[in-house]
């Protein structure tokens, strides 16, 4: 049995890559799907599918003599209640900028982060604010008022 | 009972060998002895794991003071502190909203040395900062950012980013009414592309700043689920990819030659001779390796005149560890001097007024006063995008290593920091004064905001000035050179107004003392 | 490459420096160790450590110990400086319930400033020690007490029938013994809330006629009804603070109630002062308060002068004497509330908030003082205070001789709708039987009876537009336009529409109010003619029909 030798090759020269080296290359191609697989499962972890946050909707009862066009907020809220003789209407108080709790003034609102100013049916008139208040959603029952921070309304819209 | 010969010498042999135990013991972990010569200097540095991230040997112009200043040693040094002191401080801490603040207040009060812990952690945390910005200035101005190492400084890049995540997440942990209101804007940050896709209506199909929003705080609000996030991005997640890319930075130096010098640094240093180097090569090496094969391009020193190096063992070591104490000095210095901040209890419904972040995000807050989106996430992107550039733009060669090296050199340095520091002056007070776009023009769509406010301008101004820089003295480097100093002035300046001149409302205000009593 | 190991040599050297000076600061210089190190028991000196009351139920983790030391768990026996001493006997030991429960401040510091609460952002410093009574507030209610006059009353009647000289009281009396030392009688310090025998005067009045030598012989003689209504109503008020009971009945005398809520009792007008006592310094402007930017200094000069602490307050300044003024001050700064487990709600907290009982008493005078007094006066005679609108005097003679009973119920329950005077009839306001006591109370203030009426209610007939001619040319100036309202009283308001009788209104147009500017017009005076009885009748039939003033 004679040997034949195979041509010489230089230990610098890169290696070739059988093409029909199909056990490695679908071993690796397996290994990458089921980590990549696995990665994605692993990060739907940080995202609860329901959030720990209290309920959106509430209800709340209006002091007796609120003046018309003064605020009142629910203690523990983010909202603002008015009455008025057209009806209730609620303005959320958080910052469309970034998040902080806005004062409600005579003139509006104020927002003591980066002084943006709204007017007091929630346009903004100064600041960085890139959106007016939104108007959220509310229901009248007596004295009861329902507000449910998650739902916005058209500006304006009142409820008696 | 009789013991046997046989069993007498195994007795004999064992006690031998326990008494020789300490002693193979310290053979065992030192291998190569006592570092006293060349060679077990050598064996010293790369026999010991954590040694041999550096070379065996350290070029001269390396360990002179004005080459690096200590700056990346010392951000090194000052993530350790806050390493050791943080771990401390795990101890005690308890990351509920219920709890935190009054563990605080205990690791204060009644923990032994709790206070100075504490404190020493806060100031390290600042020094880090410091540290590694300035580290980058140094890199920067000493073009060592150019080839073979720019993989290395966008690592760094890396680097400087998760630094400040780290500083940003321990703000929270106190839990106070700084610290919630402040990490209140800083997830509504992480909101802000919805600036964006609130302007194109299509916030309701892509919401990134949401999911951002979201994925930071785990909630609505900022509240427990929100703290152990934090918590767990502060002591777990950040500091190990901290450690693991500050590892990759350490070892690239050594795979990379060392840190840069100029060309000419061996001719330079053959002009002041070392009283205290030590002779080179006296001895034949221990090993030899096929060096040929493994490495290519030129070796620092064959054939290339006299050694300009020295044994990392223990120049190098003395060095650094003088960094490391230094640095250590400096916090411990502070932290007996001034205490960490702690205001009252966090309370969700009386937002802190003014809310001012951490100080060296205040530049970006000034920013963000103008537009959320653009101020606290688009040109801190296309800064970190321009840095992360640089490398692959610059590709000259002259005057690397040197400070202020390139075309224009310290005069042109000195010209855009005048330029970097006048113009965020000027517009700021332009803004202040005469308000923007939406106190004019209150219909103004968001998007117009959005694209021309102070920063995006003052962005584009510094933009054209390097633009133009590199026409005049027909070199990218010029243009970098301008540019990034143009951003530390900018950066300066913003942070400044920021700290020193913002008060309640965010409003201008020339000093504390006339802020509006409320 | 020497200079590295002088960089290193000279840092560690320093840091090692800086190191010790820290550990010798903690470790011998604080300055409840150097307290500790001077405090002495009989057995020599005590063990040097940082000291705490703990009480998990209420949250109290107290190191005040460590420099008050006498006032620790099993600690009675330490001597030394003043600081170290026991606290005074009182019902609640320190030892259990812990320092900050009471008198505020943050337990968990070590340091003086710090505990004491004169840092920066400090939430909650200690309540100062001249009003530490109003520590009481936390938990306790102290339920029923009167307005001031009555209370000074009853404590005079017991320092008058002599009760002191055998009891023992918040401290004094109880001094009478012959033979030396102890007390002849019980301490009363607590009675009101432990309770005491009723049958006690019969008791005293036997034993006293019975005695045949010491003390007790002819020491108690017969006393009035009155003289013993007011020793109970004393005697109900010795809760162990009496302090605060004196600070609520300033209160309940400066008519606070009239625009404040306590407790979900009062006015809208003003901030609800339930929590007023936890007010957090760092939240407040000290501008132009005089002294210590505390919350004590605070509220006592925005009693001052309210409009130049809080820009735009409507709130009158308060009329009281400076000793008044810190009691209302402490009592602001007792209403303070922390969540309590149950085992510790004591039962007048109970009884007031699960029962509805008062913390005022429900006497006219003391309903008066707290809800009435602050705009009518506490004569009712009226306010008239610059910048506000002046308020009417209901106790004149002139009003109350006219005024039926069902006049003045139904303006209390009512109100005048649109103006500041509310209505009182709901909750969170006055129960019908307290608006009959205040109107009765009303009533005995100005001494007159109200006049017969045999008209009808409705009984003038007279012509409208004649009488809107007279109304705008006389009443208007004072009345408003319409009767909106003035420096006089609106007329348009259909309360007074619908209870104020037509002889009510003609009787007012024609003799005025002596003590204010409302002119009797059935004579003449210097600015305006008189009135013909068919003028006046012409006046009413248009106050009749004047709209406006709620619905």
């Amino acid at each position: 049995m004679t040997v034949t030798p195979k041509p010489s090759r230089s230990r610098l020269d890169a290696e070739p890559v059988s093409r029909r080296d199909w056990l490695g290359l679908t071993s690796l191609g397996v290994t990458a799907g089921a980590l990549l697989f696995g990665l994605v499962g692993l990060l739907r972890l940080p995202k609860a599918a329901v959030l720990s946050s209290p309920s959106k909707k509430f209800r709340v009862a209006l002091p007796e003599g609120l003046p018309a066009g003064e605020a009142f907020v629910p203690p523990g809220r983010a909202v603002a209640v008015f009455r008025d003789a057209r009806g209730v209407h609620a303005i959320s108080i958080t910052c469309t900028h970034l998040g902080c709790l806005v004062k409600p003034t005579a003139a509006g609102f104020e927002c003591p982060c980066h002084g943006s100013r709204f007017a007091a049916d929630g346009s903004v008139t100064k600041g960085p604010a890139p959106r007016p208040l939104p108007w959220l959603k509310v229901s009248v029952s007596g004295s009861e008022v329902t507000i449910d921070e998650g739902t916005a309304v058209a500006s304006g819209t009142k409820e008696v | 009972m009789r013991a046997s010969p046989g069993g007498r010498a195994a007795l004999a042999e064992f006690r031998a060998n326990l008494k020789a135990a300490p002693r193979r013991l310290y053979e065992s972990a030192f291998r190569s002895g006592a570092p006293t010569t060349d060679r077990s200097r050598s064996t010293f540095v790369f026999g010991n794991v954590f040694l041999h991230l550096h070379a065996v040997r350290t070029h001269r112009w390396s360990l002179r003071w004005t080459t690096t200043l200590g700056l990346g040693v010392m951000s090194a040094s000052a993530f350790l502190i806050t390493l050791v002191t943080g771990v401390m401080l795990m101890f005690y801490y308890k990351p509920s909203p219920d709890l935190a603040y009054q563990s605080i207040k205990d690791i204060h009060f009644v923990v032994p040395t709790g206070r100075l812990i504490r404190n020493i952690h806060r100031w390290a945390a600042n020094v880090m900062v410091v540290a590694v910005i300035l580290h980058m200035a140094r890199a920067f101005y000493t073009s060592a950012y150019r080839s073979p190492r720019e993989y290395n400084w966008l690592i760094g890049l890396l680097l400087l980013v998760v630094t400040l995540g780290l500083s940003f997440t321990g703000y929270l942990l106190p839990w106070d009414q700084l610290a919630y209101w402040a990490i209140t804007i800083g997830a509504n940050i992480a909101q802000s592309p919805r600036e964006l896709t609130d302007a194109l209506g299509v916030t309701g199909l892509f919401d990134p700043g949401g999911f951002q929003r979201l994925l930071l705080l785990g909630s609505d609000v900022v509240g427990q689920e929100a703290l152990i996030r934090f918590y767990l991005l502060h002591v777990m997640i950040l500091p190990l990819a901290l450690a693991a890319l500050a590892a990759v930075h350490f070892w690239r130096i050594r795979k990379d030659g060392g840190l840069t010098r100029p060309a000419d640094a061996d001719a330079r240093l053959a002009r002041e001779p070392a009283a205290d180097t030590y002779p080179v090569f006296t001895e034949a090496p221990l090993r030899t390796y096929h060096l040929a094969a493994v490495v290519r391009g030129r070796t620092p020193a064959v054939n290339d005149g006299p050694e300009h190096t020295l044994p990392s063992m223990p120049h190098l070591f003395y060095a650094e560890l003088g960094v490391l104490m230094l640095t250590l000095l400096v916090c411990v210095a502070l932290a007996l001097v001034s205490d960490a901040p702690l205001k009252e209890l966090a309370n969700p419904s009386v937002p802190e007024n003014p809310a001012k972040a951490p100080w060296y995000f205040l530049g970006l807050q000034e920013m963000v006063a103008f537009s959320a989106f653009m101020g606290g996430m688009g040109i801190p992107l296309i800064v970190l995008l321009g840095l992360a550039l640089i490398p692959f733009l610059d590709r000259e060669t002259s005057a690397t290593g040197e400070w202020w090296g390139g075309p224009g050199g310290w005069p042109l340095v000195k010209r855009s920091a005048l330029v970097g520091l006048a113009a965020p002056v000027a517009i700021e007070a332009f803004a202040i004064r005469f308000g923007w776009l939406r106190e004019w023009f209150p219909a103004i769509p968001q998007l117009v905001v959005t694209a021309v406010n102070p920063a995006t301008l003052l962005t584009a101004a510094y933009a054209a000035y390097s633009v133009w820089c590199i026409r005049r003295h027909q070199s990218a480097r010029a243009g970098a050179l301008a540019l990034f100093t143009c951003f530390l002035g900018g950066f300066v300046v913003l942070t400044a107004i920021g700290t020193y001149f913002r008060g309640p409302n965010w409003v201008f205000y020339w000093s504390p003392a006339d802020w509006p009593t409320h | 490459m020497n200079k590295n190991k002088y960089l290193l040599l000279v840092s560690s050297a320093a840091v090692l420096l800086l190191l010790i000076g820290a550990a010798v600061q903690e470790t011998f210089l604080q300055e409840w160790r150097r307290l500790q190190a001077r405090a002495r028991t009989d057995e020599g000196p005590i063990p040097i450590q940082l000291r705490q009351v703990v009480n998990d139920s209420l949250r109290a983790a107290d190191r005040c110990v460590s420099c008050h030391v006498a006032m620790g768990p099993g600690e009675q026996g330490v001597r030394g400086e003043p600081v170290l001493a026991a606290h005074k006997p009182v019902v609640h030991d320190p030892a259990e319930f812990g320092c900050t429960i009471c008198h505020a401040g943050q337990g968990q510091a070590t340091t003086r400033s710090e505990a004491h609460g004169d840092v920066r952002f400090w939430p909650e410093p200690m309540i100062p020690a001249r009003f530490s009574y109003a520590g009481c507030g936390r938990c306790h209610a102290t339920l029923g007490v009167p307005e001031q006059r009555q209370l000074q009353a009853a404590a005079a009647a017991f320092e008058r029938l002599d009760c002191l000289s055998c009891h023992r009281v918040d401290g004094r009396g109880g001094t009478l013994r012959p033979d030396g030392g102890g007390m002849e009688g019980p301490d009363l310090s607590r009675v009101g809330l432990a309770g005491y025998d009723p049958g006690w005067y019969e008791t005293h009045l036997d034993k006293a006629r019975t005695a045949s030598a010491g003390p007790w012989r002819g020491a108690v003689g017969p006393s009035s009804d009155e003289d013993r209504r007011l020793l109970a109503l004393f005697l109900s008020t010795r809760v162990a603070s009496p302090m605060l009971v004196e600070a609520k009945s300033v209160f309940h005398s400066a008519g606070c109630l009239g625009c404040h809520k306590v407790s979900g009792v009062g006015g809208d007008d003003g901030m609800d002062l339930s929590r007023a006592g936890d007010k957090d310094p760092g939240q407040a402007s000290f501008h132009g308060v005089p002294g210590q930017p505390t919350i004590a200094n605070w509220q006592l000069a925005h009693f001052r002068s309210p409009a130049s602490i809080v820009a735009g307050s409507l709130m009158p300044p308060v009329a009281a004497s400076d000793r008044e003024l810190d009691l209302l001050a402490m009592y602001v700064l007792s209403l303070r509330r922390r969540d309590l487990p149950e085992v510790y709600v004591p039962p007048d907290r109970v009884r007031s908030v699960k029962l509805g009982e008062r913390e005022f008493a429900g006497d006219g005078a003391t309903l008066f003082g707290a809800f009435c007094s602050g705009c009518h006066g506490q004569d009712g005679l009226g306010r008239r205070l610059p910048g506000v609108l002046s308020f009417p005097s209901i106790a004149s003679p002139d009003f109350l001789a006219i005024a039926s009973d069902g006049l003045i119920v139904s303006t209390i329950e009512r109100g005048r709708p649109g103006r500041r005077m509310a209505a009182w009839l709901k909750p969170g306001g006055l129960r019908p039987a307290e608006v009959r006591a205040v109107a009765g109370y009303l009533r005995s203030l100005g001494g007159v009876p109200p006049e017969e009426d045999p008209r009808p209610a409705r009984w003038v007939t007279a012509d409208a537009a004649a009488g809107r001619k007279l109304f705008d040319g006389v009443c208007a100036g004072c009345h408003g336009p319409a009767g909106g309202g003035g420096e006089g009283p609106a007329l348009n308001s259909i309360v007074l529409r619908d209870s104020a009788t037509d002889t009510f209104l003609v009787k007012t147009i024609g003799r005025g109010r002596r003590g204010t500017v409302m002119p009797g017009f059935l004579s003449a005076t210097p600015a305006y003619p008189a009135l013909a009885s068919a003028d006046i009748e012409d006046v009413v039939a248009y106050l009749r029909v004047l709209q406006g003033g709620g619905s």
